[in-house]
């Protein structure tokens, strides 16, 4: 279908968060720490209040101040006054008339600082697998996860072979065009904010947690985003706009400019994977991975994203002894956050390059070995759950006629590389909606907005469109705050169509159902729902044959309410717990939803200089059941070019200072037109998902084996692994042994 | 303290500006794309900003063998002249991949040359084309090669109260540009190589190579000119041409890449230049042992 | 401090003072309060912030706003209504190639001076792409907007092969 907001996006003429602007506004900024760590000696703002055109500035004193009873000793304050943790960190925002005054403000506040020694480099300081006892007590491991099951140390006693390899990956930015922005308000006990963000309820109730404020007294507004990909989900900017809001008794507008988002991004943070595996009779007997996760100035609990992570490491195979053990470090960069997959597409590439450099050690073509493990529904999984319906074994099949079919008339330095990714998606969180149907059309109310993927502004209408029998442009979405609307869980997780549009579904069908209890019993397939038809812009509802006009079947109240409105609500299953007698330390999370991605990457190296560029790509994806063909191919599209970029060109490099060294686009590279390959996608159906109409998402699990499909493609090519990613000329080029000295690494 | 702004229309009133306020109190901006960028980064704090657009210096002047180009002219202009890639196919190859079209609807190469970034990719054509500026004052003109013109990263031979009035390039000439970045668009360069060679319908003359992303600026590489001496090179010639280049230049690591790379790729960058310009050429004025084009 | 004065979507406008280091692009956005044009780097590398000057695409982060005083400035604003502009709405529309639509008002002024340089000359893939690769886009992997821009040059016959394919299969089929 064609999006509802495309032409007036094409006419500049939609509002984002960097556009607010409103009367009587202040214009906030921070100031940040210019060290990864430091202890903050003294700090004197009255040189920032001095400034003309500022009028407050805002420390942890003052938080402390406007809200007692907030608790102290948080592992992450607010503003910073005793010790900085990371380069950015703010320990004074300012507000003021103008931008430019408040960012002189910011200036010009002094802070006496006292620099400490910086942890950056995790693998400096851990080259090998840490000692358990070494790591027991140390403060930096703010998260440690041990699970196994069966014998591992046995099990390669017992092997032909067991391969061991060890794959770094690298700190991944969000780069949405839009860098994060908001507009508070705060009146009495009404403490509005209008902000970018995926995740309004999400954010209203970080914000509770940060202010200590009821959620009942936050409200929280969204707008068009500038693409979201995981980094919108906190409230980051938005505290700071209240509190000095609420300071100054006036509105208060943040906009963080294009380079400050890069410092300000929670994002992937690099990793060390050890991958080892053990093969006996051609059958992999177990595996093993050991991760090493920079979690950066983080919060505590970061067990979760290991526990989250380390079963991804395993793939979607059929493994009978696996042990995972992974530490999250706490280092002086910026915090750990998710992005697009979380950690997913950097567990592929390890865990898709180790299988096929395993294949290629046996002798055996890495499609088949695949074929040979991949999960079957009803298979057990690792972790012990039953395998849903799952397309991985079905793509591979296509996959591998594929790379048949092109194998023969593959040009000289071409590759051709096969990787899967599978993926949980957030289907246990779960959303509500109302559907209100009028004379005229029906009205979905929600709580969520368009961030770009399509799910909100069309999605739910063509969800709406199917369970009601009414074309789309009888349909609309109203965007409400969260303060009116109903609750769900954000715009993340692959979660939205498949689980909101399933809460539209179950409103849509309760309409039916109840129009159908008014009428005389009609004649079709569910005798209890109203059927429906729109013409020349009116509902008619069939009524022993005859159309007539909905206007007609409604109560008088519901007229005047706008139409015959219905509650629908939606909360998955949540995932199966994991035997906890295999989890030794921290948690491990089941899968819940599990969407399969087969690709195959075809690509050229250039034999001098190492460079890689992407000739042809096919993508095979899980679908379930296909809402809307554009939207869905939309997401694939522009996963799989997010996914080059990891693969071969995004690097967050932070120095030894522990501060970013590329914050912008010259340095910090995203793919552009000209590199983008043709590509070829294949959306499966029939493996049915439990979202709405057997649909699975499809947000994120286009990006995860993207990395790994490119990476096996230039082994292919050129006979050499590159365990690193992004898979830069100049990292191929050592691998190839253009540079002497050190040569390349042996084996594929 | 607030910065004016100046856009005279005429040569004398720009003078006089900058005699009354010099560099680095003045900044003289002609299309500003990239000065604009280290305006904002702080790296320096002019009082006075000079805009050169208002001035008659954005014209494209072909003569016999030779090309005069306006230093405000932007680069979108020469890059769509008909005839450059005629005249000058090493710099048409440079302009097409210069930051994007708006920004080449802006940029000037009078621009570029006075800001003298080492990692510009039109300073290589421009000393591979031995290209020379004219530089104007209130005292008259003065002349110098590009080569001399650049005196190292960002530093050039300009004097204060002086400005690049025009570009001479000679030609037509036969040549090729290459570079190596990282992504293909949008993207500064490791390595560049240009290189040119006279006659490009006859026989053929000296070869003039230049690199970019070398220490201290983009300059020529002379004694690999030396080596190169024929022109239609042997397999064997190119070889120990791409062997003396790697001597001759000095190479330095920094975030893009490292020194051992880059002297890999300046290597590879000449072979394939050399090749190009050869292909370019036609087969049918090959000489004699020449390499297959 | 004199006054500013240039000419915005075919409108005479008049400011009491711009500064010297002001941009065009925040002249335009926040004094003359036409937000269509989007913020994005704002060190040229990302093509957001493309209106005309003159009829030419700019980079309007990185041009003075002193510095074109007396020009003819368009934004999207002006050029959406007009006959061009709505055949690159209809094409990006049909297309898919808007998603989150904060880089689309930069594409369609770079697509629309494009087109307007090239005065029906048809351009190839690789011409296409290089003349756009200013223009950064997060969200659609570009191959919506090249779907659009193929049909808005008329080069699709000399383009023949599918950028992208797209097609459903059933299990087991």
């Amino acid at each position: 279908m064609r999006r509802p907001d495309a032409r007036a996006k094409a006419q500049g003429a939609l509002v984002y968060a960097a556009d607010l602007q409103v009367r009587g506004m202040l214009w906030g900024a921070f100031r940040t720490s210019p060290h990864a760590h430091a202890a903050i000696r003294s700090m004197d703002v009255q040189p920032a209040l001095e400034v003309p055109g500022v009028v407050a500035v805002l420390t942890a004193r003052d938080v402390r101040e406007m809200i007692p009873s907030r608790p102290e000793g948080e592992a992450l304050p607010l503003l910073a006054d005793q010790e900085v943790t990371y380069a950015g960190q703010p320990v004074a925002a300012v507000a003021a008339e103008d931008p430019a005054a408040a960012r002189a403000g910011a200036e010009a506040i002094r802070v006496q600082w006292e620099p400490r020694p910086a942890f950056v480099e995790i693998e400096r300081e851990f080259p090998e697998w840490p000692d358990s006892e070494r790591m027991r007590g140390d403060p930096r491991v703010v998260g440690h996860v041990r699970a196994c099951r069966g014998d591992f140390e046995k099990a390669c006693r017992e092997a032909d072979v067991v391969h061991s390899e060890v794959y770094r990956t690298s700190l991944v930015a969000h780069v949405a065009l839009e860098p994060h922005g908001c507009l508070a308000n705060v009146r009495g006990d009404d403490w509005y904010v209008r902000t970018t963000t995926q995740t309004p309820f999400g954010v209203r109730d970080d914000l509770a947690d940060k202010l200590h404020l009821p959620a009942s007294q936050i409200r929280v507004e969204g707008t068009w985003v500038g693409g979201g990909f995981g980094g919108r989900n906190e409230a980051i900017l938005e505290p700071y706009a209240l509190l000095l809001s609420r300071k100054t008794g006036r509105p208060v507008r943040i906009q963080l400019s294009f380079r400050e988002e890069f410092l300000w991004d929670r994002t992937t943070l690099p990793a060390v994977f050890r991958m080892d595996s053990a093969v006996r009779g051609g059958q992999l007997t177990a595996r093993r991975t050991r991760l090493l996760l920079d979690t950066g100035g983080s919060l505590p609990g970061r067990d979760f994203a290991l526990g989250y992570s380390l079963g991804f490491t395993l793939g979607p195979y059929r493994v009978p002894v696996w042990e995972l053990e992974g530490y999250a470090l706490r280092t002086h960069r910026p915090p750990f956050g998710p992005h697009r997959a979380p950690l997913a597409p950097q567990c592929a590439f390890a865990s898709e390059s180790h299988i096929d450099s395993l294949a290629r050690r046996l002798g055996e073509d890495p499609t088949e070995f695949r074929l040979r493990h991949v999960w079957r529904e009803g298979d057990e999984t690792p972790f012990g759950q039953r395998v849903p319906p799952f397309a991985a074994e079905e793509g591979l099949r296509r996959a591998r006629d594929y790379i048949r079919s092109r194998r023969p008339n593959l040009p000289p330095g071409h590759g051709l590389g096969i990787a899967i990714g599978f993926w949980s998606t957030g289907t246990s969180m779960g959303g509500e909606a109302r559907v209100r149907l009028g004379p005229e059309g029906a009205r979905i109310i929600q709580g969520e907005r368009e961030i770009g993927n399509g799910t909100v502004v069309a999605g739910l209408l063509r969800v709406a469109s199917e369970a009601l029998g009414l074309p789309v442009e009888a349909l609309r979405v109203d965007y409400l705050d969260t303060s009116q609307a109903p609750f769900d869980s954000g715009v993340f997780g692959s979660r939205t169509a498949a689980t909101l549009g399933y809460a539209v579904r179950k409103a849509c069908d309760a309409i039916r159902e109840e129009l159908g209890r008014r009428l005389s019993p009609p004649s079709g397939p569910h005798p209890l729902a109203a059927r429906l038809r729109w013409d020349s812009g009116r509902v008619l509802v069939e009524d022993g044959g005859d159309w007539i006009p909905l206007a007609k079947v409604l109560r008088p109240e519901e007229i005047a309410a706008g139409g015959l409105e219905r509650w629908g609500k939606h909360y998955g299953r949540p995932s199966e717990e994991i035997d906890p007698s295999w989890v030794l330390e921290g948690s491990l999370s089941g899968y819940s939803d599990v969407v399969a991605s087969v690709h195959v990457a075809e690509v050229s190296v250039d034999p001098q200089t190492g460079a890689v560029r992407p000739r042809h790509y096919l993508a095979i994806q899980d679908a379930g059941r296909v809402l809307d063909p554009d939207l869905y191919r939309g997401q694939v599209e522009g996963g799989v070019v997010m996914g080059l970029g990891t693969a071969l060109t995004e690097e967050g490099l932070i120095g030894e200072d522990g501060r970013w060294q590329n914050p912008g686009l010259l340095d910090y590279r995203i793919p552009t037109m000209g590199e983008v390959p043709p590509i070829e996608i294949v959306a499966l159906q029939g493996h049915t998902g439990s979202g709405v109409f057997g649909s699975k998402g499809i947000g994120e699990p286009p990006i995860i084996p993207v990395p790994a499909a490119i990476a096996n493609a230039v082994a292919d090519a050129t006979g050499q692994r590159v365990r690193e990613i992004p898979l830069t000329p100049e990292r191929v080029a050592r691998a190839l042994g253009l540079l002497g000295r050190d040569g390349g690494e042996a084996r594929p | 303290m607030s910065v004016t702004f100046h856009r005279p229309t005429r040569l004398e009133e720009l003078f006089q500006l900058l005699q009354e306020s010099p560099p680095p109190e003045t900044s003289v901006i002609a299309g500003g794309t990239d000065l604009l960028g280290a305006l904002d980064q702080g790296r320096f704090r002019p009082r006075h900003l000079v805009s050169l657009t208002g001035l008659p210096l954005g014209y494209l002047r072909p003569s016999e063998g030779e090309l005069r180009i306006g230093s405000t002219l932007p680069l979108r202009e020469i890059e769509r002249w008909p005839e450059i890639g005629r005249w000058a196919p090493h710099l048409l190859d440079a302009l097409k991949d210069v930051g994007s079209v708006a920004l080449r609807h802006r940029a000037t190469l009078g621009g570029n040359l006075v800001r003298a970034s080492p990692a510009s990719d039109l300073l290589p054509p421009l000393i591979a084309g031995e290209a020379r500026v004219t530089l104007l004052s209130s005292n008259g003109r003065r002349e110098l090669s590009v080569e001399d013109f650049l005196k190292g990263s960002w530093e050039t031979a300009l004097h204060p109260g002086e400005i690049v009035e025009e570009i001479r390039l000679p030609g037509p000439r036969a040549g090729a540009f290459l570079w190596q970045r990282v992504k293909p668009a949008n993207d500064i360069s490791q390595v560049a190589v240009a290189v040119t060679r006279q006659d490009p319908g006859g026989p053929g003359g000296p070869w003039r190579l230049a690199a970019g992303g070398v220490e201290p600026c983009p300059r020529r590489l002379y004694r690999t000119e030396e080596v190169l001496s024929e022109p239609w090179p042997s397999p064997r010639t190119l070889e120990e041409a791409v062997q003396r280049a790697r001597e001759e230049v000095v190479f330095r690591t920094d975030r893009r890449a490292t020194e051992e790379y880059r002297r890999h790729l300046l290597g590879v960058l000449l072979e394939r230049a050399v090749r190009r310009t050869l292909e370019r050429a036609g087969p049918g004025t090959r000489g004699e042992g020449g390499i297959r084009a | 401090m004199t006054p500013w004065r240039a000419r915005l979507n075919g409108r005479d406008v008049e400011l009491a003072d711009v500064p010297a280091e002001e941009r065009l692009l925040d002249t335009v956005r926040w004094r003359l309060e036409a937000r269509g044009t989007k913020e994005g780097c704002r060190t040229g590398d990302c093509g957001a912030c493309t209106m005309w000057v003159g009829g030419r695409s700019v980079l309007s982060c990185l041009v003075l706003s002193r510095d074109v005083e007396g020009e003819e400035i368009t934004t999207i604003e002006g050029f959406a209504p007009t006959e061009l502009g709505q055949r690159i709405q209809e094409a990006f529309e049909e297309a898919g190639a808007v998603q989150c639509g904060y880089c689309t008002p930069g594409f369609v002024m770079a697509l629309g001076s494009l087109l307007k340089e090239q005065a029906g000359k048809p351009l190839s893939d690789e011409e296409i792409c290089r003349e756009l690769s200013g223009n950064l886009c997060r969200c659609t992997g570009y191959f919506g907007l090249l779907r659009a821009a193929r049909r808005l040059f008329g080069g699709e016959a000399s383009s023949p092969s599918d950028l992208s394919t797209f097609s459903v299969a059933e299990r087991g089929g």
